[in-house]
């Protein structure tokens, strides 16, 4: 009773959210993975996540517990950078997150040190999505994640640095360079096209899901 | 009682000319003449049989006209409440406007708008499963509400980062090819990453 009390709340809800939802043989070890990165400080609920998609997605067992080590050490990893790349502040589980799904979506780990190192003590995760956003329509790596930091550094607010590269990628999209459309980004900076916004039908019709 | 001269009678009934009376006289005569005459203009009150037959005679309103004159017809509505009723009344009001649903859409500051659409002619169901519901393939539904075999589903979630697949007919796992944003699944496929803003900015 006092070692379940002493355990990370994360690492005592695993079992019941997992039972029925992924091969009962492997709850075990998903379970050792999980507590061991909670004693570790690292993010947990990622790794649930993972568990649960290839539960519904009727994966193996082997493959489900291959996965979540996979990401276990990508967290690790994140977590790594985001010390190497002098972080400030304390390396929280959000953080971690962000990190580890910006390398998985492809920023090279150079890039995302840059980013973090540039906006000291501030949050990462726009940032890395607009740097994501860009990589994933073929921008220069250095080139987008300077574009973003230019775009704080002008007084752009973070929840606006995704429509920093939206800007980029329609420019782009309308006929010019790569080059050419970031830099009549970052001249127009730190004015940007108003965000898109769900058409008011959209938002009445709207529904809130259960979990 | 007013006394009336017997000369003015006279003069009433004919029996005396009005000119041969004094002037005071005569002038009372005139009065008397002049009431005559309005009383005998007047419409003479019919009996009360006459009345009731007369009422009897006329049609009856159908149903629907005598509901729409109720409807329109001032009424005066007065309520007898104990103050505890009225207060046990007040309190199920505010709890029938504060159940989810029972009004407009309010989001939260961390919450923000998502449409999912996914074209899936002849497809059966279309749901939608990812981060933001633990996974559940039968969560949230897409409707094909023109039709047209496009399924659409707009859904209130979390501000952040999330990762999802669309789920047709209950077990085919369909990446959506309008997300713009991947990610290797781990599993030998490719998760569509959502980035869900505030809406309330």
């Amino acid at each position: 009773m006092l070692v379940c009390a002493a355990l990370p709340l994360a690492a005592q809800s695993i079992r019941p959210r997992l039972e029925g939802r992924v091969p009962a043989e492997v709850i075990p070890v998903i379970d050792s993975i999980v507590q061991a990165a909670a004693a570790d400080s690292l993010p947990t609920e990622p790794l649930v996540q993972k568990a649960l998609e290839g539960g519904a997605k009727h994966v193996s067992g082997d493959r489900i517990v291959l996965a979540v080590r996979l990401r276990r050490d990508r967290l690790e990893a994140a977590r790594a950078l985001l010390v190497r790349a002098g972080d400030s502040t304390p390396v929280t589980p959000l953080k971690v997150t962000a990190v580890a799904t910006a390398l998985s979506r492809g920023v090279p780990g150079p890039t995302v040190e840059r980013v973090v190192a540039g906006l000291p003590g501030e949050p990462h995760a726009a940032a890395l999505q607009a740097v994501a956003d860009l990589l994933a329509h073929k921008f220069d790596p250095d080139s987008s994640a300077q574009l973003i930091l230019d775009a704080a550094r002008l007084g752009v607010p973070h929840d606006r640095f995704l429509d920093v590269a939206t800007a980029a990628i329609h420019e782009m999209q309308r006929g010019s360079t790569r080059e050419d459309a970031l830099a009549r980004v970052r001249a127009g900076l730190p004015n940007l096209p108003p965000p898109a916004r769900p058409a008011p039908k959209g938002v009445s019709d709207a529904k809130r899901p259960g979990v | 009682m007013t006394h009336i001269d017997p000369r003015v009678h006279e003069a009433l009934d004919g029996e005396r000319p009005l000119e041969s009376l004094p002037p005071d006289l005569r002038a009372e005569a005139e009065r008397l003449l002049e009431v005559a005459a309005l009383l005998a203009a007047a419409p003479v009150a019919a009996s009360v049989a006459t009345r009731v037959m007369a009422h009897l005679a006329e049609p009856r309103p159908s149903r629907l006209r005598r509901l729409l004159q109720w409807i329109a017809r001032p009424q005066a509505v007065t309520f007898h409440l104990r103050p505890v009723w009225s207060l046990a009344v007040a309190a199920a009001l505010a709890v029938f406007a504060l159940l989810p649903g029972g009004g407009p859409l309010e989001l939260g500051p961390e919450e923000g708008i998502a449409e999912f659409v996914l074209p899936a002619s002849g497809a059966h169901s279309v749901h939608v499963a990812g981060s933001f519901n633990d996974w559940r393939a039968g969560g949230i539904a897409l409707e094909d509400r023109n039709h047209d075999g496009v399924w659409r589903a707009t859904v209130v979630l979390p501000v952040g980062q999330h990762e999802y697949m669309f789920v047709v007919d209950g077990e085919r796992w369909v990446a959506d090819p309008n997300a713009g944003r991947y990610v290797d699944d781990d599993f030998g496929r490719e998760n569509a990453v959502l980035i869900v803003r505030r809406a309330s900015r």
